[in-house]
C-alpha cells in the first residue's frame, strides 16, 4: 500500500483536530474529485512499518488531537492493509476516535467480509460517491449533499443504517 | 554682470550685499564691525569677476574665504564658512521638509503610507496627516531625541514607537472607566452629555466616549468589562419597558381606569425578580422581548458607529476594544450576548466589522466548563472568532493574571488593548485596569545583536554570549532612558493638553487637576515598555537554530528574555516607574530593521532573507509546527512578557465549520498558562455572491474568478483587524502573511 499524504493536523475532515491519512489507489473516478492524483495506486510512498510506527507515535504525541480520518484515494481499497494500521492505533490510543471516507454505500462494505472488517474498525464513516451536480460548498466535511455520516455501532447494533448526527 | 542664486535665478551683482555678510562674520568674532575690511573684500571680489557674464553664489563664497584667509583673517574665514554652512544646513531641512511633502502627496512611497494598515494613507485627510506625522517625526529626530537614542536608531539597534507624538508629549493608550463615566455624565468640550437612561442611549454613548478620548492619545482605546459597565443600563430598559407594559396591558385584576394595587418601586422592577414573572407575566414577557431586542440593536449600532467614525487625525478610525464575557448577571449576560450577536451578523452587507476588538476573558468556574454560567457566551465567543477572527481569548486564570484578580472587583480582570497591551500591575498601587494606560514603548532589534555576535557570520565556533549580553543591555539602556526623557515631556505636559481624558477623569484623577496643573502625579500609574523583535532571527543567527528548531535555542531564548525581564524589574526600581517588558506588537516596523539589517550585513539565509522579522518571541510564521507545540514553545514567554503578548495558531480550513476544533485549540492554549490568544484562519468574501470562507483563484460560491471577483480578504496585523489586506498592508506585512504556515 502506499500513501500520498500525512497532515498531522486538520480541521477538515471531520469534527475536532485529526491527522488525516491519505491512501493511495482508488477506482471510483469521479467527475470534479478533488484529488485525481491520489487515483493511481503508485502514488505517493510504501506505508512502511517505519513511516506506520513515525505516524502512530506523533498521533499519540498530540495532546489536541480527537482522531484520525482515513482519506485517499479510497482505504477501502487497501482494507487488509488500513485494517492493520487501524487495529494498532485502536490499542495504542483507545481515546482517539476513527472516521473513514470511502466512494462505496455503507451498505455495499458489510456486504464483503473484508471492506466489513475495516468498516467495523472505525466509528463513522462518510460513504457514496462524489456527484459533481449534487456538489455543495456549504456542507461540513463533504463534497455532494449524497454524502452520508454513518455511525458505525448504532448501524450494526439496530441492523439498519444509522446517519451519525453532527453537533 | 549677473549672480546665479541657488535656484537658479539670476540677479544682479551687488558689491553691498557681500560686505554686509563678511561685517556679520566680523562681528561674530572679533564682536566688532570692520567696515573697511569688509569694503575692501567686497572690491576684490568684483575685480576677481570682471569680465565675468555670470557667476554662482558658491563661486563668490569661496572667493571671499580665500580672501579672507590671506588677508590675516583666518577666525574671521572660519566665522564666514561658519554661517554659510548653517545656511547650506538650513536650506538643505528646508529641502528635507519639501521631500517629505512630495513623496506624501505625489504617492511616490507607498510605504510610507502603509505603516499604518488602518488609515487609508492614499485618501486626502490621510495625506494631511501624514505630511503632519512625518514632520514631527523629523522634528523630534533632528531635535528632541538623546543623541545616543538617535545614533542607536540610525544604526538599527532601537526603534523608537510613535515618534511623531515624541515631541508633543502625549501618551499612548487607555483602558476607560465606562461605569463611572456613564453614571456622572460627562463632557464632550462642547456639550454635556446626562447619565443615560437606557441601553440604546448607553451603547450609544460608549461610541461618543472612544471619539472623545481618541484624540487625547495616539494608541488604542479599550472598555476592560463593557459587561460590567453596561448591566445597569439593560436593568434601567427593562424597567422602562416594564412601566409601559403595565400602563398598557392593565394586568394582575386590575381594569384599564383603575389605579395600581400598589406601587411599584424602582429597585423592584429587574429581569431576575420572579415575583414579577408570577404577578405579571404578560408584562414581563414583553418588558423582557423589548430589553433583549434594545440590546442588540444597541450593539449593532455600537458596531456600525465604531467602524464609521474616522476621526482620528482625520482619516484614522480609532482603535478601539471591548473585554467581556465575565459578568454572569442576566442584564450584564444580555450585553455580550448582544456584542457577539451583532458581530456574527456583520455590517451592512454581512462583512466582517474590522472593530472594535472583541476579547473575551476566560476563567475556570465562570465560563470554561458545562454547568458553569457563562459557559454559553465563551462557546458563542468560539463560533463568532471562527466567522470573524474575533474575539481573541485573555486569560484570567494565567498565573501572573491570577494574582491580580479580586472576584469582588470586576477591574481586577485581566483585559488587553486590542493589540496586546497589558498595564495591570503599578508599583504605586493602582493595580487595576481603567483610568489608566501604557505611555510609551521602544524596541530592540534583537536581530542585529544576534548578528554581530553569533555564529552566522562565520568568525567564531560558538557565539560570544558574554559580549551578546554586554552590548543588549547597552542599547536596553539607551532604550530605557529614552523612555524616561519621553515620559518627562509626557509628564511636564499640563492637563489641558490631553483635554477630554484629563477634564473628565478618563486617566483616573485628572478630574481634579486645573487645566494648567502638570499631569505628572497622574501619569506615573502608567507604565512604559520596552518591546523586543525577532527573538526567532536572533537566535538562528546566534547558534544557527531557531526556538521551534531547537530545544537548546529555545532554552537561551527563555534565558536572554528573562534577561530583559530582569532589566525592566531593575530599571523599574531605579527610576520608580513602571518600566515593563512587551512582545513589541510589530506593524510599521517589521520591515524597517530587516532592510537596515541587510544593508550592513548582507542577506543571511534564515536571518536577514525574508522581508520582515518575526514578531517578539514568536516561533516564525514560515515554519510547519503542531499547534499543540507551537502553543507549548511560546507559553513560557507570556508570564515574562509583563507589558503583554499574544500567541497564534493559524488554521488552514473552513474553521467555522469545526468550532470544537478550535474551542479545544483556544482551551489548549489556556492551560498552558498562555495569557492571551489567538486563532488565525483565511476569512475570504465573495462581494458578488457573499460567500464567506476560503477563497482560491475562484470563488465555491458562485464561480466568479479572481480577476472579476475582487474578493476581500482580511487578515489580522498585530492583534487588529485590517481590511483586505493586499491593499493596506505594507510590503513586509504582505510579506509574511505569504509565508504564514497553517499549524492545522
Amino acid at each position: 500500500m502506499n500513501v500520498c499524504g500525512y497532515i498531522p493536523e486538520s480541521i477538515n475532515e471531520g469534527p475536532g483536530l485529526r491527522a488525516v491519512l491519505f491512501v493511495s489507489g482508488c477506482r471510483h473516478a469521479c467527475a470534479g474529485c478533488f484529488n485525481t492524483d491520489s487515483w493511481d495506486f503508485e502514488a505517493g510512498e510504501p506505508f512502511t512499518e517505519e513511516m506506520s510506527a513515525a505516524i502512530l507515535q506523533d498521533i499519540q504525541d498530540n495532546p489536541l488531537l480527537d482522531g484520525v480520518t482515513l482519506c485517499g484515494g479510497d482505504p477501502f481499497f487497501s482494507p487488509e492493509e488500513c485494517a492493520a494500521f487501524v487495529r494498532r492505533l485502536r490499542t495504542l490510543c483507545p481515546a482517539k476516535n476513527v472516521w473513514a471516507y470511502t466512494g462505496f454505500t455503507f451498505e455495499a462494505l458489510i456486504r464483503q467480509p473484508k471492506l466489513r472488517e475495516l468498516a467495523l474498525l472505525c466509528d463513522v464513516i462518510v460513504d457514496g460517491k462524489f456527484e459533481l451536480e449534487r456538489r455543495d460548498v456549504s456542507l461540513p466535511f463533504r463534497g455532494s449533499s449524497n454524502q452520508r455520516f454513518i455511525d458505525v455501532a448504532a448501524s450494526m447494533e439496530q441492523g439498519v443504517t444509522v446517519e451519525y448526527i453532527l453537533r | 554682470m549677473k549672480v546665479m542664486k541657488r535656484d537658479g535665478c539670476l540677479v544682479d551683482f551687488e558689491i553691498s550685499r557681500i560686505v554686509k555678510a563678511v561685517d556679520k562674520a566680523f562681528i561674530a568674532v572679533e564682536g566688532a564691525s570692520y567696515k573697511e575690511a569688509s569694503l575692501q573684500i567686497g572690491e576684490a571680489v568684483a575685480r576677481a569677476t570682471a569680465g565675468m557674464e555670470q557667476v554662482s553664489v558658491e563661486e563668490i563664497q569661496d572667493i571671499v574665504v580665500e580672501h579672507l584667509r590671506s588677508t590675516g583673517y583666518a577666525e574671521a574665514a572660519a566665522a564666514y564658512q561658519h554661517y554659510r554652512e548653517a545656511r547650506d544646513l538650513e536650506r538643505m531641512r528646508r529641502g528635507e521638509l519639501y521631500k517629505i511633502s512630495r513623496d506624501v502627496i505625489g504617492v511616490t512611497n507607498l510605504e510610507l503610507l502603509r505603516e499604518n494598515a488602518n488609515l487609508n494613507g492614499e485618501s486626502f485627510s490621510g495625506k494631511m496627516s501624514r505630511i503632519g506625522s512625518e514632520y514631527a517625526k523629523w522634528m523630534a529626530s533632528k531635535f528632541i531625541l538623546p543623541t545616543e537614542l538617535t545614533r542607536a536608531v540610525r544604526d538599527g539597534y532601537v526603534y523608537v514607537h510613535d515618534l511623531d507624538q515624541y515631541a508633543l508629549g502625549t501618551t499612548n493608550c487607555i483602558f476607560i472607566p465606562f461605569g463611572r463615566l456613564l453614571a456622572k455624565g460627562f463632557n464632550t468640550g462642547n456639550g454635556s452629555v446626562r447619565p443615560p437612561q437606557s441601553i440604546m442611549t448607553a451603547m450609544a454613548l460608549v461610541a461618543i466616549i472612544f471619539q472623545s478620548q481618541q484624540n487625547s492619545q495616539f494608541g488604542g482605546v479599550s472598555g476592560s468589562k463593557i459587561d460590567w459597565d453596561l448591566a445597569p443600563y439593560v436593568g434601567k430598559s427593562f424597567r422602562r419597558h416594564f412601566r409601559k407594559g403595565l400602563a398598557y396591558f392593565g394586568e394582575a385584576g386590575l381594569g384599564e381606569d383603575q389605579p395600581y394595587e400598589r406601587a411599584l418601586e424602582d429597585h423592584e422592577i429587574y429581569i431576575d425578580n420572579e415575583q414579577l414573572k408570577d404577578i405579571y407575566p404578560r408584562v414581563y414577557h414583553y418588558a423582557y422581548q423589548e430589553t433583549v431586542n434594545e440590546a442588540k440593536q444597541a450593539a449593532e449600532s455600537l458596531i456600525h458607529n465604531l467602524n464609521t467614525m474616522s476621526s482620528r487625525a482625520g482619516g484614522q478610525i480609532p482603535f478601539t476594544s471591548l473585554n467581556y464575557g465575565m459578568c454572569t448577571s442576566t442584564e450584564g449576560r444580555l450585553v455580550s450576548h448582544a456584542l457577539l450577536d451583532a458581530t456574527m451578523k456583520g455590517l451592512g452587507g454581512g462583512e466582517t466589522p474590522i472593530f472594535p476588538q472583541h476579547i473575551f476573558q476566560c476563567k475556570q468556574g465562570v465560563n470554561q466548563a458545562e454547568g458553569e454560567p457563562n459557559y454559553d457566551l465563551f462557546l458563542k465567543a468560539v463560533e463568532c472568532s471562527s466567522r470573524r477572527l474575533y474575539p481573541n481569548f485573555v486569560n484570567v486564570d494565567a498565573s501572573f493574571n491570577l494574582v491580580y484578580y479580586n472576584p469582588g472587583d470586576p477591574d481586577t480582570i485581566i483585559a488587553t488593548m486590542g493589540c496586546r497591551t497589558r498595564t495591570i500591575s503599578d508599583r504605586f498601587g493602582r493595580n487595576r485596569l481603567s483610568g489608566k494606560g501604557n505611555l510609551s514603548f521602544n524596541t530592540i532589534n534583537l536581530v542585529r545583536l544576534g548578528i554581530e555576535h553569533g555564529i552566522v557570520q562565520g568568525k567564531r565556533e560558538v557565539p560570544d554570549l558574554n559580549r551578546f549580553y554586554q552590548q543588549l543591555d547597552h542599547y536596553m539602556r539607551i532604550a530605557v532612558e529614552g523612555l524616561i526623557h519621553r515620559y518627562e515631556l509626557q509628564a511636564d505636559q499640563p492637563a489641558k493638553a490631553s483635554d477630554f481624558m484629563m477634564r473628565e477623569g478618563v486617566w483616573e484623577g485628572g478630574e481634579a487637576l486645573a487645566p494648567e496643573d502638570k499631569v505628572r502625579e497622574l501619569i506615573k500609574h502608567g507604565t512604559l515598555a520596552l518591546g523586543f523583535i525577532g527573538l526567532a532571527e536572533c537566535l538562528k543567527a546566534l547558534t544557527g537554530r531557531h526556538h521551534g528548531e531547537d530545544e537548546d535555542s529555545r532554552g537561551l531564548g527563555i534565558e536572554i528574555i528573562r534577561h530583559m525581564r530582569r532589566f525592566c524589574d531593575a530599571a523599574g526600581e531605579r527610576y520608580n516607574l513602571n518600566i515593563t517588558l512587551f512582545a513589541t506588537p510589530a506593524e510599521g516596523l517589521s520591515g524597517k530593521f530587516t532592510k537596515l539589517d541587510r544593508q550592513t550585513f548582507g542577506v543571511i539565509e534564515g536571518v536577514t532573507d525574508r522581508e520582515y522579522y518575526t514578531n517578539s518571541f514568536h516561533i516564525p510564521v514560515y515554519y510547519p509546527m503542531a499547534a499543540y507545540r507551537k502553543i507549548r514553545s511560546e507559553a513560557p514567554f507570556h508570564e515574562l512578557c509583563n507589558a503583554g503578548a499574544i500567541s497564534y495558531v493559524e488554521l488552514d480550513g473552513n474553521a467555522r465549520q469545526n468550532t470544537a476544533a478550535f474551542r479545544d485549540i483556544v482551551q489548549f492554549a489556556l492551560q498552558q498558562n498562555i495569557g492571551y490568544f489567538s486563532v488565525n484562519h483565511p476569512v475570504d468574501r465573495c462581494p458578488a455572491c457573499n460567500y464567506e470562507g476560503i477563497i482560491g483563484s475562484a470563488c465555491p460560491g458562485c464561480g466568479a474568478l479572481e480577476a472579476d471577483g475582487n474578493f476581500q480578504r482580511l487578515r489580522r496585523v498585530t492583534g487588529y483587524l485590517t481590511g483586505n489586506y493586499t491593499e493596506r498592508f505594507n510590503s513586509a506585512k504582505q510579506a509574511e502573511v505569504r509565508d504564514r504556515v497553517k499549524h492545522l
